[in-house]
């Protein structure tokens, strides 16, 4: 009977783990194939930060013929048993896609000096311990001068998971791009406390609407459908409100009510990274992909751009040049411990 | 003016949150009433969510999508029934396994229906229904009675299973399973039977409680969005005092601590929003600790039964 019971849960929490994905590559090929693995704390189906991954992932695996394998894991203890296992495995290159995962990085990449293992947003540097840190507020800037420029209640709204550096910085960069085309502008900030729960982020997005925000943006993984269904509703109702997204194209989304979304591509940071694994230039310095790098990048939803005005779109095409120029001052936040910013 | 719009906010963000959560804890009362704790009720909550979406999108039919993510919901229940009580399993590790499977399962069925990466879906959702006279009740009436029906199913469940719990023959039967298994044994009720009944009634409960949650609430889905309501529809029945009465009552507390802590951030009130998360969850631990009221758990809860020598 007990045994049932035990192997039931052995599967179930296997199939939670890896999500069922299929992927897994066999992983037992020779000794000179080069084995990359990505590590999600949340369902690569999010349309957002892990699906775009994801992407990253089959792409190393398209272009560099790498022998790949996704793992979603959840908690702490599943966060070390994972990179033990890659480790174990003699895997060469570990993209653990999340700030939550820079301390079994840590131990790990002391453990297996082997392996190298980038950590998304993470903030801890070692030889074979590198973090990337995407420049997303280059983008995000760009989408809070959107939301200035589009607003006419004179307030915006974020809702976010958790508050982390990769969520704050975002979010004080959009600000910031709202008060410099409206520097009375009110901006509110919510958070939800996780980054898959649809409900609450629809009822976060629903209180800022409710209280005269009418351009939204998030950044959450699938909790973000709530905040694009809540703006969707207050259209269909009749009121005047807008979405953005974040981290991956979500422009269509819910086209009708999307003016842009503030874009990672994080495939193209992925493979950049893999090939400086290839070349030996992947040791003890973090990675900064910016908009100067291609990687970062405000997309314009084209299905609304003829309604927007056509100045606002020139303020950011100049905008956009200038960030990439260093002309122009977009706030950040520290992610690596001493780094210094601006 | 403007307070009156933030109350009504308030009151509205309240029911939305309370009602899945209030569906869920209707069921898990009356299973654990007969001495079964299903924990693995998010699994459930997760099927009923994924059933519903699948359901509403093959239909057509939000309506029809409700009622598939409740026979979903029960599906897993009956995992759940089979090995718990069919086999007497433990029902704690039986339910975390159920639970851990659910997720698993339904994101795996979801990746292979909409792609790896996902696709954010746009289902067709209840539409809601205006009670005549009582939602023109100022303040209360759009809140409460201008809502999609599984709302009304709550409000109709309260009472329908307190009088069923209390004041029926059945309803005795199903609490002495839960209190004293082997007395009611001995007096002819057919105790296996009438737990797993009452644990497929949980499921199903849950089931649409997940199905409110793609086709009421959000109008969607995603993996995970079940988000924890399971275990916090555990702790309602708790705080609820096992009576279907306060469990309604309870759950929309619950709504209500989360409704309240998205408008004090949109209001942009400076305080830690984690506080307001936090304070149903102390008021049930003063539940059990015997603070607010008496909450006694069935005699026999978690016990499987007949006990194996």
């Amino acid at each position: 009977m007990n045994r049932i019971v035990r192997l039931l849960a052995a599967t179930s929490a296997w199939v939670a783990v890896t999500g069922c994905g299929g992927d897994g590559g066999g992983s037992r090929g020779g000794d000179d194939e080069f084995r990359v693995a990505l590590l999600t704390s949340g369902p690569v189906s999010d349309a957002g930060w892990y699906a775009g991954a994801y992407d990253g992932l089959m792409m190393v695996r398209d272009s560099m013929r790498a022998r790949v394998s996704h793992q979603q894991t959840r908690t702490p203890a599943e966060f070390d048993e994972a990179f033990r296992a890659y480790g174990t495995d003699g895997y060469d290159l570990v993209f653990a896609h999340g700030f939550e995962y820079q301390d079994a990085a840590e131990r790990a990449a002391e453990q297996f000096p082997d392996m190298t293992i980038v950590v998304s947003g993470g903030g801890r540097v070692r030889d074979n311990l590198v973090p990337l840190i995407f420049r997303l507020e280059e983008a995000s800037y760009l989408a809070g001068m959107m939301a200035g420029g589009m607003s006419e209640s004179g307030i915006v709204g974020m809702v976010g998971g958790v508050e982390i550096p990769p969520a704050q910085g975002t979010f004080r960069a959009f600000e910031a791009g709202a008060w410099a085309i409206d520097p009375d502008i009110e901006v509110l900030e919510a958070f939800i406390g996780n980054w898959d729960d649809v409900g609450a982020a629809k009822e976060a997005a629903v209180a800022q609407l409710r209280r005269g925000a009418d351009v939204l943006i998030h950044n959450t993984d699938a909790a973000s459908f709530g905040v694009f269904q809540a703006v969707r509703e207050a259209v269909e109702a009749g009121d005047r409100a807008w979405a953005i997204g974040m981290n991956r194209d979500q422009n269509n989304i819910a086209a009708e009510v999307t003016l842009g979304s503030a874009v990672i591509k994080i495939p193209q940071a992925f493979l950049e990274a893999a090939r400086a694994w290839e070349t030996g230039g992947l040791r003890g310095a973090p990675l900064y992909p910016g908009s100067g790098d291609g990687v970062i990048e405000f997309v314009v939803n084209p299905a609304v751009r003829r309604r927007l005005p056509p100045e606002l779109l020139q303020r950011l095409t100049t905008a956009s040049a200038e960030i990439r120029a260093g002309t122009r001052n977009v706030p950040r936040v520290p992610f690596v411990e001493g780094e210094s910013v601006n | 003016m403007f307070e009156a719009l933030a109350w009504v906010a308030f009151l509205e963000a309240s029911v939305r949150l309370g009602v899945p959560l209030a569906l869920a804890a209707l069921g898990e009362t009356i299973t654990e009433r007969s001495g079964v704790i299903n924990i693995g009720l998010e699994g459930s909550i997760i099927a009923g969510a994924l059933g519903g979406a699948l359901g509403a999108l093959a239909t057509g039919s939000a309506g029809t999508g409700i009622l598939l993510g409740g026979v979903a919901g029960m599906a897993v229940a009956g995992v759940f029934a089979a090995l718990a009580i069919g086999l007497g399993t433990d029902q704690i590790i039986t339910g975390t396994a159920v639970t851990l499977g659910g997720l698993g399962v339904t994101g795996a069925v979801y990746q292979a229906r909409f792609g790896v990466t996902g696709t954010a879906l746009s289902l067709p959702t209840l539409d809601r229904w205006s009670v005549p006279v009582l939602s023109d009740i100022p303040m209360l009436g759009s809140p409460l009675f201008d809502q999609p029906p599984t709302t009304y199913l709550v409000y109709a469940l309260g009472p329908i299973l307190w009088y069923w719990l209390f004041r029926t023959s059945w309803g005795l039967e199903l609490r002495a399973a839960g209190e004293a298994p082997d007395a009611a044994r001995a007096a002819g009720v057919r105790v296996l039977k009438v737990r797993a009944v009452a644990a497929l009634f949980g499921g199903l409960l849950a089931g649409v409680a997940g199905a409110h949650l793609a086709l009421a609430h959000t109008g969607t889905f995603a993996e995970n969005m079940s988000a924890g309501r399971g275990f916090i529809a555990i702790a309602v029945v708790v705080l609820g005092r096992w009576h279907p009465g306060w469990v309604v009552v309870a759950a929309m507390f619950f709504g209500a601590a989360s409704a309240l802590q998205f408008l004090l951030q949109a209001f942009g009130l400076d305080v830690p929003y984690q506080l307001f998360l936090a304070l149903p969850y102390v008021l049930t631990l003063a539940a059990l600790a015997g603070w607010v009221g008496r909450a006694t758990a069935p005699a026999a809860l978690a016990l499987p039964w007949p006990r194996r020598r």
